[in-house]
């Protein structure tokens, strides 16, 4: 299964592209897919810090367009949206 | 009556006169223009510009839910509201926001355009990114989206 995760804000700093995907063998929650990405952080980042807090106070948000919590399961291919904390205006 | 949406810059401009001419009617008293521009100074840094990103589903999502809960929490029956936020680099002074609202009466008009901009910083998925005079930049911190 393979999840793609949009990245947005300072997020995109993880990325020269716009997302980075992950594959996995079966369904994950998104607690699990957090735990993914500060894993990327520390293999890819030299387990950055700053990377790993913004990962720590991000939201995530289903295909839908719905923000879903902690518990939610990805069940098939899906792109994922991380919402890192918000400052518009 | 909602006019909603995400201005890419680097497709069009973000422009009042659109806004005036949305909320313009004979039905209401009282016009409200709020712009939000980029300013030189944050923290003691010199800006010369900002980048804005923006999650354009979930924000446009989120300038409904504002419009349609107004009813109930502020009990504003009649109003025009029309909101466009920019996304990509903009200069200084230059404009990132324009929520322009109508209604009868000016308290109402008041009210509704200070709740718009209050609940938008808490809740739409925009981010900034600050470019600095020194050629820094950075993401500026930002609070959490809370998760049901």
């Amino acid at each position: 299964m393979k999840i793609r995760l949009e990245l947005f804000g300072a997020s995109r700093d993880l990325s020269d592209k716009n997302f980075l995907e992950f594959n996995v063998n079966e369904k994950i929650s998104i607690k699990d897919l957090r735990n993914k990405i500060i894993n990327h952080i520390n293999d890819n980042f030299r387990g950055n810090e700053n990377f790993k807090k913004i990962i720590q106070a991000s939201a995530f948000c289903s295909e839908d367009n719905n923000i879903v919590s902690d518990n939610y399961k990805i069940t098939k291919d899906q792109k994922i949206g991380i919402i890192p904390p918000i400052g518009g205006g | 009556m909602l006019h909603a949406k995400i201005v890419d810059v680097k497709d069009e401009k973000i422009e009042i006169s659109k806004a005036e001419e949305f909320v313009s009617s004979s039905k209401f008293g009282a016009s409200i223009f709020f712009t939000g521009t980029v300013r030189e100074t944050n923290e003691n840094k010199k800006v010369t510009g900002i980048t804005y990103d923006s999650h354009d589903d979930l924000v446009i999502k989120s300038f409904k839910e504002i419009y349609e809960e107004v009813e109930k929490k502020l009990h504003i029956k009649d109003k025009a509201v029309f909101i466009e936020h920019v996304k990509g680099y903009v200069g200084l002074g230059e404009i990132s926001i324009i929520i322009a609202v109508a209604c009868p009466h000016r308290s109402e008009a008041y009210d509704l355009s200070r709740y718009i901009i209050e609940e938008i910083k808490k809740r739409s998925p925009i981010w900034k990114k600050e470019h600095y005079k020194n050629k820094d930049s950075q993401w500026l911190k930002g609070n959490p989206v809370q998760t049901s």
